[in-house]
């Protein structure tokens, strides 16, 4: 599997961004839950922790993904009805921009509050806002709904992914599949 | 006049010798807390304290510094870590609403640096800490001052941290403590 993508199929970095993006998103939100239940203490602050850096994690991958799209002027060409490449490319803009911006609300919420941000303790970044009650009252709000939007987005991509798996039994998402090849 | 002032002799001397009285301008002076949480940094500071300063760079052995801070007072930005802060487990402010440190002496690093060396108390304990210092007269007639300086405090040492928070696994033991005053002689 080459490295970079090709016509047919994604190559092995983008499947790596890929998948590592959503493996790395999904924990997100039990982690949230976990912490929302629990009193302010150690434990809430260990499991935040854990929250934060996998979104800062997620915030680099995205921008790894995204640059490394830009590069790759070969990749596999949309297929199906314009209205349908239309939907798709709106579809995919909207993915990236949320998985962008979902990070980059926690970070800047943690900002207004002024609680510090790190990779796991080793790293830290700088606040992105000032500490501002009502706005971070605003962000909290903010991230809630971009999670909304988020799974209401990925829920589309999963099932756009299976139509074409399914039912059009075209190779769209063998193309971005682990250790799979395209099909001849 | 000159005769009254030598009359009076020494003690009159003495008091005319006395380092120069400052008062803070809490307008355009701060005095932060810089606690490392999870491995990140914040600053909190203190709203609320009252410094006697009495300072003179020719006549350190007179000067000395007198700091009474409001405990409850503490602002880090999130009212739940204000309450915890205020809380049992850390600065109990309740039962012991101020931290005062008072110094014991104060000598010359150089270039317009200075130590200060004293009794911090805090939660009833009372320990030794060093104060690093810069002072500059930033008036031709002396008439104001600028004054910032950091000390380390050891938290754990008076017992800032119970319960979980005794551990420096997820909050250091270390507390970084800075103070930028406007300082206006009032001698």
């Amino acid at each position: 599997m080459p490295l970079r993508n090709t016509a047919e199929a994604y190559g092995s970095l983008a499947k790596f961004l890929h998948w590592a993006i959503v493996l790395l998103i999904v924990p997100q939100y039990f982690l949230a839950e976990a912490a929302d239940e629990l009193p302010n203490g150690i434990e809430k602050l260990q499991i935040l922790n854990w929250h934060k850096s996998l979104g800062m994690v997620v915030l680099l991958l995205a921008l790894a993904r995204i640059g490394w799209k830009v590069m790759n002027r070969g990749m596999p060409g949309p297929i199906g009805e314009p209205w349908q490449r239309k939907a798709a490319a709106a579809g995919h803009g909207l993915l990236y921009l949320l998985i962008l911006a979902q990070p980059v609300s926690g970070w800047a919420m943690s900002s207004a509050a002024n609680y510090p941000v790190t990779l796991f303790g080793w790293f830290q970044f700088p606040a992105l806002v000032a500490e501002n009650h009502g706005l971070h009252e605003t962000l909290e709000e903010v991230h809630e709904v971009f999670f909304y939007a988020l799974v209401t987005v990925a829920a589309v991509h999963i099932a756009a992914a299976l139509y074409h798996h399914f039912v059009l039994k075209d190779g769209v998402l063998r193309r971005m599949l682990p250790f799979s090849r395209p099909s001849a | 006049m000159l005769l009254a002032t030598l009359a009076l002799g020494p003690a009159a001397q003495d008091a005319a010798a006395a380092a120069t009285v400052w008062t803070v301008d809490p307008a355009h002076s701060q005095l932060t807390f810089h606690p490392r949480l999870a491995g990140g940094e914040f600053a909190g500071r203190f709203e609320r304290y009252e410094a006697t300063i009495r300072f003179d760079p020719a006549d350190l052995a007179q000067s000395s510094l007198l700091v009474a801070v409001d405990l409850l007072g503490a602002r880090t930005g999130d009212a739940d870590r204000d309450t915890a802060l205020q809380g049992s487990d850390f600065f109990q402010a309740t039962r012991w609403p101020k931290g005062t440190f008072t110094s014991t002496g104060i000598k010359p690093l150089g270039s317009g640096r200075y130590e200060a060396t004293g009794k911090l108390t805090l939660r009833d304990i009372t320990r030794d800490v060093r104060v690093q210092f810069r002072f500059d007269t930033t008036a031709p007639s002396g008439g104001t001052a600028h004054m910032t300086g950091t000390s380390n405090v050891r938290r754990l040492e008076f017992g800032v941290g119970q319960g979980d928070w005794r551990s420096t696994e997820w909050l250091d033991d270390a507390v970084r403590v800075e103070f930028d005053l406007a300082l206006r002689a009032t001698r």
